[in-house]
């Protein structure tokens, strides 16, 4: 088994994502992260976003990632061997007003991960765009268009859910 | 009112204000409602943390609105809305009928 110090972005998310697992507590990989995964390290994020919907609670977690080196800093929990922290925000798991329609479980060496799907990553950097008109998510969002496989009718129809058809097209037309 | 579901009669006064009046920041809620600024700060802050609101500087003020990513929004402001139909006339009054236009700088009263 790697250590910490040695383990990419992936690889420690899976890491800890199965010791959390083992330990009775079930995340989903969410934001900048996911985002990282899918684009084969075109961005880059530190910040490893894991949505429990259900909250074991900080005291449980806390005691579970200390198992593994890993310690509280204000709301992140950081590790003495690498730059990548994590996050846990509160729940529910969701993209827009809907919850997500597919969790991929990924394996490394180091583990199981679960993540969002491309198109659920997809959706969750377009809601940023759509509804704070954050343009670094908008960016985010065609990067992973354009490196992962993505279910584009099922954004569309998510999109018009949202009321944001005409922010969709403008998406559509950086992708093509 | 809500108390009992919220947890605190605080975190039900900045819901309810934020509703009312679309966005807010801490110290006009306290002075509102005369309570405590470090109560409702908190409030503030947890709310945001739980993704319901988000905030923006607005010169040397956080103002804070509902975040439409929070995907509860829709059902919180109905309940909200169903809160703010049990609060007296005058409350609903202090809450709701305030100017919104602009006024011009310098402008006499």
């Amino acid at each position: 088994m790697k250590t910490v110090s040695d383990m990419n972005m992936s690889e420690l998310a899976a890491y800890v994502c199965s010791h959390l697992l083992y330990n009775g507590i079930e995340v989903v990989l969410s934001g900048g992260a996911c985002v990282s995964l899918y684009t084969a390290g075109q961005y880059v994020s530190y910040d490893l976003d894991f949505i429990e919907n259900l909250s074991s609670g900080r005291r449980k977690l806390k005691k579970i990632l200390e198992q593994i080196g890993f310690h509280e800093e204000g709301r992140y929990f950081k590790h003495p061997e690498t730059d990548y922290f994590l996050e846990f925000p509160p729940g529910p798991l969701a993209v827009g007003d809907e919850p997500p329609q597919q969790i991929i479980i990924l394996t490394f060496a180091t583990g199981q991960l679960k993540a969002l799907s491309p198109t659920d990553c997809l959706k969750d950097r377009l809601s940023a765009y759509y509804h704070w008109n954050d343009r670094q998510c908008l960016e985010q969002a065609i990067l992973i268009a354009k490196s992962q496989e993505v279910d584009i009718s099922e954004v569309e129809r998510w999109s018009k859910g949202e009321g944001q058809l005409e922010k969709f097209a403008e998406f559509l037309g950086h992708t093509q | 009112m809500l108390e009992a579901l919220l947890g605190t009669v605080n975190r039900e006064k900045v819901l309810i204000y934020i509703y009312a009046r679309n966005e807010g920041y801490p110290r006009e809620v306290a002075k509102f409602f005369n309570t405590d600024l470090r109560s409702i700060q908190n409030q503030f802050e947890k709310l945001e943390y739980g993704g319901i609101l988000y905030s923006r500087l607005v010169g040397n003020t956080r103002l804070y609105t509902f975040n439409p990513r929070y995907p509860f929004l829709a059902e919180l402001k109905a309940l909200l809305d169903k809160a703010l139909s049990f609060y007296s006339a005058e409350e609903r009054d202090r809450l709701t009928m305030h100017r919104q236009r602009p006024r011009r700088t310098g402008k006499p009263l």
